[in-house]
């Protein structure tokens, strides 16, 4: 267990600088419909404005499009727009997680494919890892790849895949053997979520939105090609992917809108002594996460694993996320109302519809729990 | 950033760890100080690093003395260390004085204060004032006008009335009634009592982040030898939550006096200490009840070492300022920076402050 206490320095303090001018510029408040940090809408065309600035696959080769750039930089690029609320939905997967495991561990081919692309803010991602009978417990899934003439036949279901309808390539944790132990036999493959065989069903979320899924796997044809890396490595893809994953602001800024934007439409919070408390602590809260997320971001670009660390972040982060919105709904006078004409009221109301996921997303609080636990005892 | 000597690290770690043993923190709680401790931990010159040279302290930077803080908490050592060095060594030095050679004290300024000067004399009473019945000097900070004032008074000059904290650490209340003091000075430039309860609460945050430290680590130790149901209990999941949430709060803790730390080398760092002590009494409240929720009835013993440093947190998480004055602090603050700026204080703390000030300013002529 290892965090080192770290600052941003000029270059990267200028890079802030420019993306809040950016921000302010090209995304005004008040001109767009704000999300709750990383739950921010689709919208290709913004995306593809970030990556005209290189600010999309900023972590990934500059050889195939990306920019090579330390992943303190990133942190400082996911960091403004989450807090913004930006619609980063088309991208953020790609850029987050399936880029960066495509350049560690993909085929030179599969990098010219996929990375290019990815940069252009074009490709977009969803991830498929869980299953019907398998969440927490991911070793036991039974989505199955069979050796077919020249690729791999696949079949079964993945479910809470989030945006699976609009995106365009699932990277999808199958089995493709049956090793001694069940850890072995696990590969990662790039499923076509238009190929033929693939259907994706939604399962409506408690607050009304289909973004969340179930894809269903008859007999979808994967070529050799989309294998992601050595057949059988994807228990190990796992683990490296989760501390890009797990480590980041995307776990602390779930709810930080909703207490920036009652304090905006409620001038009148600023005299009550027991709102500014919350406040003081909110911020101080935030501050302290920042630092240990950031000196993840530092500890990577070192070129270390931070997994332990960043389950440890993300645990207290999320719970975090949860408190301060259940904090703040004490200063709300009445119930918020989803198609309220405040955007606060809005905010809230979303937040306390979709909050109980922040902390299931991305890895239960409980196997986190297990995770660091494991980490400290070792 | 600023670094730290290593030689101070592991001086500090050699002594503190030599010096405050079980029996030692014990007999120091019985008699109310450690005569034998102070004198091989003033032999190294630690209790004065930070304060320049030439007023008599042992030189080096604040990240130095920070540093022997944290490990002193890691070691629950019982004695003033921050009252001597970075608190009373620098209101003497920076008003001009020399240290007397031994140990001192400050006066925390609590709410029921009522010391004054009379024709350069003291009058009135400082509560819980630490190791006051010890030391060699207590220093009071007095309000101006025109400047504040530090006085060193000599403590055969008051009345000490015996008191103590939680951990059973002195925590004296002093009455001066006509004392003439040994010196008296302004004080320094930008000291005044809230620097100095800023300064206060750097210095307990430095401790309480050492105390947890130690309190994980002891959590950890335990549960993986206390075996029940044929196994050690910390393989049970509900155990395992005790240990992550004590390591988070460490590892919070450490991190927000690392960065308080590296804001005060570049100037008045309100936010960040403010924010970083907040952090750290909510630390102290939620590791301690970890700690002793997953040591079971052990830990709740007098022979078992945890309430060392829970007491010690329990103490310190009340002094120089709490969580919830903190956060009435940081939310002013949060208020000033306003809705569309909130942000940028979370990422720029003290810097953003400053600039809003100066804009204020210029605005203002």
């Amino acid at each position: 267990m290892r965090f080192e206490f770290t600052v941003l320095d000029d270059h990267e303090r200028a890079l802030q600088a420019e993306v809040r001018a950016f921000l302010g510029d090209v995304l005004p408040r008040g001109s767009f419909e704000p999300g709750l940090g990383m739950a921010g809408r689709k919208d290709p065309a913004f995306s593809q404005a970030l990556a005209a600035r290189g600010w999309v696959g900023m972590s990934l080769p500059r050889d195939y499009g990306g920019g090579d750039r330390p992943a303190v930089e990133r942190f400082v690029v996911a960091e403004e727009l989450l807090r913004w609320g930006a619609p980063v939905g088309h991208h953020w997967i790609a850029d987050r997680q399936s880029g960066p495991l495509l350049a560690k561990v993909g085929t030179p081919e599969q990098k010219a494919r996929f990375l290019p692309a990815i940069c252009r803010g074009e490709l977009s991602f969803c991830i498929g890892m869980s299953e019907p009978d398998s969440g927490s417990d991911l070793a036991s899934v039974v989505t199955r790849a069979v050796r077919a003439e020249g690729g791999w036949v696949v079949n079964g279901t993945k479910v809470w895949t989030t945006g699976a309808h609009e995106h365009d390539w699932m990277m999808a944790l199958v089995r493709t053997s049956d090793g001694r132990d069940r850890h072995e036999g696990l590969s990662q493959l790039l499923v076509d979520l238009r190929a033929p065989g693939v259907e994706v069903r939604p399962i409506p979320f408690l607050d009304g939105t289909s973004d969340f899924n179930e894809v269903v796997f008859q007999d979808v044809f994967v070529p050799d090609a989309d294998v992601v890396g050595p057949e059988g490595q994807g228990w190990r893809q796992i683990g490296q992917e989760l501390a890009f994953e797990r480590g980041g602001p995307d776990r602390w800024l779930s709810t930080y809108l909703v207490l920036e934007q009652l304090l905006r439409e409620q001038p009148a919070l600023a005299t009550d002594p027991t709102f500014g408390e919350l406040l003081g602590a909110a911020v101080a809260q935030f501050w302290g996460l920042r630092q240990l997320s950031l000196s993840i971001a530092r500890t990577i670009d070192r070129g270390e694993q931070p997994a332990v660390e960043a389950a440890l972040v993300k645990e207290m982060a999320t719970r975090f996320e949860q408190d301060l919105l259940e904090a703040v709904l004490g200063f709300v006078q009445s119930e918020p109302a989803p198609g309220s004409g405040s955007l606060a009221e809005r905010l809230l109301a979303t937040a306390v519809l979709t909050a109980p996921s922040f902390t299931i997303r991305g890895g239960t609080i409980e196997i986190l729990r297990t995770i660091v636990a494991k980490g400290l005892r070792a | 950033m600023s670094s730290v000597d290593p030689l101070v690290s592991e001086t500090a770690a050699r002594v503190f760890g030599d010096q405050a043993t079980f029996s030692a923190i014990e007999q120091a709680e019985a008699d109310g100080w450690a005569p034998a401790m102070w004198e091989s931990v003033a032999g190294t010159g630690l209790p004065w690093v930070s304060v320049p040279a030439a007023a008599g302290g042992s030189g080096g930077t604040l990240a130095d003395a920070v540093e022997i803080l944290r490990i002193a908490g890691r070691h629950g050592v019982p004695l003033p260390l921050a009252e001597t060095g970075i608190l009373g060594g620098w209101l003497l030095a920076g008003a001009g004085l020399q240290l007397p050679s031994g140990p001192l004290t400050v006066a925390p300024n609590t709410p029921a204060d009522t010391v004054e000067l009379r024709d350069a004399k003291v009058w009135g009473h400082a509560h819980r004032v630490p190791w006051a019945r010890a030391v060699d000097g207590i220093i009071v900070l007095l309000d101006g006008p025109p400047r504040p004032m530090v006085v060193l008074v000599d403590p055969a000059d008051v009345r000490i009335e015996h008191a103590v904290n939680l951990a059973g650490e002195p925590r004296d209340t002093v009455h001066f009634d006509d004392a003439i003091p040994l010196a008296l000075a302004p004080a320094g430039p930008g000291v005044d009592a809230d620097a100095l309860r800023d300064r206060g609460a750097l210095a307990r945050t430095a401790t309480m982040a050492g105390a947890l430290e130690r309190l994980a680590e002891l959590t950890l130790e335990y549960t993986a030898s206390r075996r029940q149901f044929g196994r050690a209990v910390a393989e049970f999941q509900a155990v395992q939550a005790h240990l992550v949430h004590g390591a988070q709060q460490r590892e919070l803790v450490a991190l927000a006096l690392a960065a308080a730390v590296d804001a005060s080398t570049r100037g008045p760092a309100r936010f960040e200490i403010a924010a970083a002590k907040l952090l750290a009494d909510r630390a102290a409240t939620e590791a301690t009840r970890h700690a002793h929720q997953a040591h079971g009835a052990i830990g709740m013993t007098r022979e078992y070492p945890l309430h060392h440093f829970t007491r010690r947190l329990w103490s310190w998480r009340a002094e120089c300022g709490t969580e919830r004055a903190w956060a009435r602090e940081v939310g002013t603050m949060a208020l000033t920076a306003g809705a569309d700026r909130l942000y940028e204080l979370i990422t720029g703390g003290s810097d953003l402050l400053d600039s809003l000030a100066a804009d204020g300013g210029r605005a203002h002529t």
